[in-house]
């Protein structure tokens, strides 16, 4: 079981990504119509302010059927996940929820994934956790972890091997 | 009252003062926490990868407490998110359940939908009670003036059900006030911490927590609060590094929410896990302003 299986466009994958379609297909269908560029989205979206994210005209762009431009450019992978644009819409379109599926299609069409979410990702998979227990520094300079303030045990999987079967179950089952 | 404590991944493995204080302080407002063996992530931090991976995450942790006929306390507001999100999905839409299900099937879990999950801000606000929380407080924190922070994922998107209002939230301010501080709107309080983007833009994550901290600082708060380990690793642990992204030279104390209830009721810093923020929390818990 390798990040691969989950993520890449392997023989597998042909489901994942023809679902992936149905899904934007559906939002280009159904969502994009009601958006009437007001740019509300845009005004309030926390990630516009620092990198020039536009979901207005992320709308727009799925509304013209642009989708492989969207999926190849790294503009969808700057949004903070704030939710402010899908709370403001007054037509109850949701721009974060299309670049979900946009992103999520990026990674089923094998692009390559940016920065740290193969780490996140590849961690899950082995501990099922997004990272690993961490000894900490206090303020004067004492180095502690769980054990030593007394902290339980960390929940994480019991059965590895059965924890992963269910995450490879979700790479290649016609999902 | 009791709960299974679904911990998630950023709290039990490096935000030991969350943790720490809210094994101290919700047990005695009358909250059994139980730990459970088993979980994983929510998969909320993954949904940009694989959002069936998130579904199916948060369809697992939800079915190992309802096997063990519990509710769920979710104090990372990004789990609690995700948790509630599949929930939604999963109660009006049987395909999709049956579906989940074949993935639960190895590990013998089933998802049927039986458990509430609750975060640290409804937990408190309306399960607890204010007047409860009033009974507990020993010495009030005199008038603090204190930033709140609830966190994006805390409030939005509301057609999930947040533990607080969209546009204008206050739970966490009418707890605050409660045990005797002053908390005051600044129009920053919406703001996105960043967070997220430490997965691809770790600096543009540090500008935007630096580009609030900086406003908060400047409209002379004496405190910070969240009640999110993201948010709070931003905020604390990487506040210098934030300010020198935004040219400022930051020293804002920053506390949980648990972490403040905890000295209003006379529990020492030490168990509160005080001295493991890295931002100038002294400056308030030891002169007590």
């Amino acid at each position: 079981m390798t990040i691969t299986d989950l993520t890449s466009m392997g023989e597998s994958q042909t489901q994942v990504k023809k679902e992936i379609n149905e899904r934007l297909k559906k939002l280009q269908d159904e969502i994009s119509e009601y958006c009437y560029q007001c740019a509300k989205c845009t005004s309030g979206c926390e990630a516009h302010k620092l990198l020039e994210l536009e979901p207005h005209k992320i709308i727009a762009l799925l509304k013209r059927g642009l989708i492989d431009e969207m999926v190849n450019s790294e503009v969808i992978w700057t949004c903070m996940s704030c939710f402010k644009c899908r709370e403001r819409c007054p037509q109850r379109v949701a721009p974060v929820e299309v670049l979900f599926a946009l992103k999520n299609m990026a990674v089923a069409s094998g692009k390559q994934i940016p920065g740290n979410y193969t780490g996140w990702l590849q961690s899950v998979l082995s501990i099922g956790l997004l990272q690993d227990i961490k000894n900490v520094t206090t303020k004067d300079n004492k180095t502690i972890t769980r054990s030593t303030l007394g902290l339980p045990e960390i929940s994480k999987p019991t059965d590895p091997n059965k924890f992963q079967m269910m995450l490879s179950k979700l790479a290649v089952e016609k999902i | 009252m009791k709960y299974a404590l679904y911990p998630g991944c950023v709290m039990p493995t490096e935000q030991y003062a969350y943790e720490i204080s809210i094994r101290e302080v919700l047990p005695k407002l009358g909250v059994e926490l139980i730990d459970i063996e088993g979980f994983s992530c929510c998969g909320e931090p993954l949904k940009s990868v694989n959002q069936m991976l998130t579904l199916s995450l948060s369809a697992r942790n939800i079915a190992l407490a309802e096997k063990e006929g519990l509710d769920i306390f979710a104090p990372c507001p990004m789990c609690h998110l995700a948790l509630s999100e599949s929930k939604r999905i999963l109660d009006s839409d049987p395909v999709m359940r049956e579906r989940v299900n074949k993935f639960l099937v190895d590990e013998n879990l089933v998802y049927k939908g039986t458990s509430n999950i609750v975060h640290t801000v409804d937990l408190l606000h309306d399960v607890i009670g204010l007047e409860k929380i009033k009974e507990l407080v020993k010495t009030p924190l005199k008038e603090l003036k204190i930033a709140s922070h609830y966190g994006c994922h805390t409030i939005r998107p509301s057609e999930i059900g947040r533990p607080d209002d969209s546009e204008n939230p206050e739970k966490m301010d009418r707890i605050l006030e409660i045990i005797g501080a002053k908390p005051e709107f600044y129009s920053e309080k919406l703001d996105c911490c960043g967070g997220l983007l430490n997965a691809n833009l770790p600096e543009s994550a540090l500008t935007k927590t630096g580009q609030k901290l900086k406003s908060v600082q400047e409209q002379g708060f004496d405190a910070f609060v969240d009640v999110c380990p993201w948010c709070h690793r931003q905020y604390d642990a990487k506040q210098t590094k934030a300010g020198e992204t935004v040219a400022a030279k930051l020293d804002m104390p920053v506390f949980y929410l648990t972490q403040l209830i905890g000295l209003a009721f006379g529990i020492s810093s030490e168990k509160l896990g005080l001295n493991l923020n890295q931002s100038p929390v002294e400056k308030i818990s030891v002169r007590g302003k």
